[in-house]
């Protein structure tokens, strides 16, 4: 029980990674506040998988970089449990184009819900933060974002700088007790890469070291190990989860 | 506002920013209220400001909402004095203690 009591806050933590990060905190004694942005269907199918452990999940409809739809969530979050530990910005999408046929949107809405939607929640959870003097703050990033990949210049933009940020961010606040890392995974299954060219899928596989995708659960494994007490050296950091893809 | 209560709020501020930043050997004697805060005199930092700006915010109820006004309000003990009185609350917390 490394989490005993403690607040977690995931965005886009019904789903895929995120699910799995949510049930592997409150397996360990946390209480979860998630936010998914649109399917209502699938976060009730989440809180239904919960079972008993959903008492301690809060589910939360929110556009995670929407400052004033979160900053309600944060004051809502800190009025009922009066701390804020552990942030995991997990919320992401892909609009997977050449650049030359990307579309001014495609590029925008990547940048906006990957990039400034981690922008938007690590400022949010500062204050509270630094008033406890202990924090983690983790944020989910992509091989992408560190070799590129063809197809993926928004999200690979998006996420590279959301790699810098975690850096930065990491320098700033190191002597106030807060951690901020990024964990990278490689091929994990879940619906969205399953929305991967089949080729593609294929061409991954064959470059993945140790020959299979990871699950939902192997990423769990390194972020709640950068959230807990033992990881307070550790800042700044990019850990990856990709079965030695980079 | 009396002398007497804003020498109380100063004192008060002056024992909020040793206690926040634990800064060790130095009393509140050896905090001049006119004197910068930051960079010369106290010699804070830029790092210093964040933690500084939730413990007043949260110990007078102000908001400090960027960073034009955070330098304002820090340029001096006098100068935060004069922003907490400013923004009302520091009235209250002052009486509290006078």
């Amino acid at each position: 029980m490394r989490f005993k009591d403690k607040i977690v806050l995931i965005t886009g933590g019904i789903r895929g990674i995120g699910a799995a990060l949510s049930k592997s905190f409150l397996q360990e004694g946390a209480h979860v506040v998630v936010t998914y942005s649109q399917d209502q269907d699938q976060a009730r199918r989440f809180q239904k998988e919960l079972g008993p452990g959903g008492s301690n999940t809060t589910v939360h409809q929110a556009d995670a970089s929407d400052f004033d739809a979160m900053k309600a969530l944060f004051d809502n979050t800190l009025e009922k449990f009066g701390r804020l530990d552990i942030l995991v910005n997990n919320a992401g999408i892909r609009r997977d184009n050449l650049v030359m046929f990307m579309s001014e949107s495609e590029w925008h809405d990547v940048l906006r819900v990957n990039l400034q939607g981690t922008f938007v929640c690590c400022k949010l959870a500062l204050k509270p933060m630094i008033g406890q003097r202990w924090g983690r703050m983790i944020n989910i990033v992509s091989p992408s974002g560190i070799t590129g990949r063809q197809g993926q210049a928004n999200y690979a933009a998006a996420k590279g700088g959301v790699t810098s940020f975690t850096k930065s961010l990491a320098r700033e606040v190191a002597k106030i007790g807060i951690t901020v890392n990024a964990v990278s995974p490689g091929v994990i299954e879940t619906d969205m890469t399953r929305s991967l060219p089949e080729q593609t899928l294929a061409e991954l596989k064959q470059a993945i070291p140790m020959g299979h995708f990871g699950r939902p659960e192997d990423v769990s494994g390194a972020v709640l190990f950068l959230a807990s007490e033992g990881a307070y050296y550790i800042t700044g950091q990019v850990v990856s989860v990709d079965g030695g893809l980079t | 506002m009396s002398p007497r209560e804003q020498t109380g709020l100063v004192e008060n501020l002056k024992e909020l920013i040793i206690g926040t930043l634990r800064l060790e050997d130095v009393g509140p004697e050896d905090i001049v209220a006119s004197e910068p805060l930051f960079g010369e005199g106290l010699g804070l930092d830029s790092i210093d400001a964040l933690e500084l700006v939730v413990a007043i915010e949260r110990e007078y109820q102000v908001e400090i909402p960027d960073a034009e006004v955070g330098r304002r309000a820090f340029a001096s003990i006098n100068a935060l004095a004069e922003f907490v009185l400013e923004k009302g609350a520091g009235q209250q917390a002052s009486d509290a203690v006078g």
